[in-house]
């Protein structure tokens, strides 16, 4: 196994996780929030929305502008 | 002090705004500046001006409001004004904006990666976003009361999607310093950034991912 091969390995157990996490929050009575329900619960205040929005803008330049 | 209204009635809510002095104390702990500055100089760093101009011009305007004692209207989103029927004859445009947005990423995704072009094209929804986030919140969030109460999330549930992206992001980092350099791309220790390459090469797989970009931004947007 190569690292190559590792590190790839564990980039799809990050998503596979946060697919598992959103699986789990949408049972009923699940102490594991949605991760749009986390968003919203960020972005009820102004620093949350420009933190998160910033966030957002940043991707785009990184992948697209100069 | 809390005022609600009817169902199609304007919802208009208020917040007793803390003192000023708190309101300037808490501003400058923000997390979020303290972010933003971190990751501005980061980019800088790395040879990335126009990012961390961005994410200092962020964090410069909340310190800004911070340090005026302006309320920073904490848990109330500025959208509790917006009228509920106005937000559900605007999900009308849901359509109108999908299809812009697709003409959006084909036209732009036509154009080369980190050109003049692209660069504008990406700050001009971007710096409307930012504006848009600064004024208002969701106008349109489907099942959102926002004359509730903010709900109260376990710590246990956050704790673990913080966790994920925490460790994400130091991965990220780990593979980022395991390259040769900060701008030689390693095979062995791929970034994300780096994985996406391939795909960002062609105006196909650029349209997408702008695409994507697009759908994630109205996402947050709506929040």
């Amino acid at each position: 196994m190569t690292s190559r091969y590792v590190t790839l390995v564990l980039y799809g157990m990050f998503a596979l996780v946060a697919l598992a996490l959103e699986v789990r929050s949408r049972r009923s009575r699940s102490s594991i929030p949605s991760l749009s329900t986390v968003f919203t619960r960020i972005m009820r205040t102004r620093s949350g929305r420009v933190g998160v929005m910033a966030g957002w803008v940043w991707l785009g330049l990184h992948f697209f502008a100069r | 002090m809390t005022s609600l209204g009817s169902d199609d009635e304007a919802t208009t809510r208020w917040v007793e705004p803390p003192p000023a002095h708190t309101t300037t104390w808490t501003g400058i702990r923000d997390p979020v500046v303290l972010i933003l500055v971190l990751a501005g100089i980061f980019d800088w760093l790395s040879g990335n001006p126009i990012h961390s101009i961005l994410l200092f011009a962020a964090a410069g305007s909340l310190l800004w409001v911070a340090l005026r004692g302006t309320p920073e209207e904490a848990d109330r989103p500025a959208s509790d004004r917006i009228d509920r029927a106005d937000r559900r004859s605007r999900r009308g445009l849901v359509p109108v904006a999908v299809v812009a947005a697709a003409l959006f990423s084909i036209v732009v995704g036509a154009f080369g990666r980190y050109s003049w072009p692209a660069t504008i094209a990406v700050l001009v929804p971007g710096a409307f976003a930012l504006w848009f986030a600064w004024r208002h919140a969701a106008p349109f969030a489907p099942g959102v009361d926002f004359a509730a109460e903010p709900q109260k999330l376990a710590s246990r549930g956050v704790l673990a999607w913080i966790g994920l992206f925490v460790a994400l992001g130091l991965f990220e980092l780990a593979n980022l310093l395991l390259q040769p350099s900060f701008k030689t791309d390693s095979y062995i220790h791929p970034t994300l950034s780096v994985m996406t390459d391939p795909i960002l090469a062609s105006h196909a797989g650029r349209s997408v991912v702008l695409f994507v970009w697009l759908a994630l931004g109205w996402f947050l947007v709506e929040r």
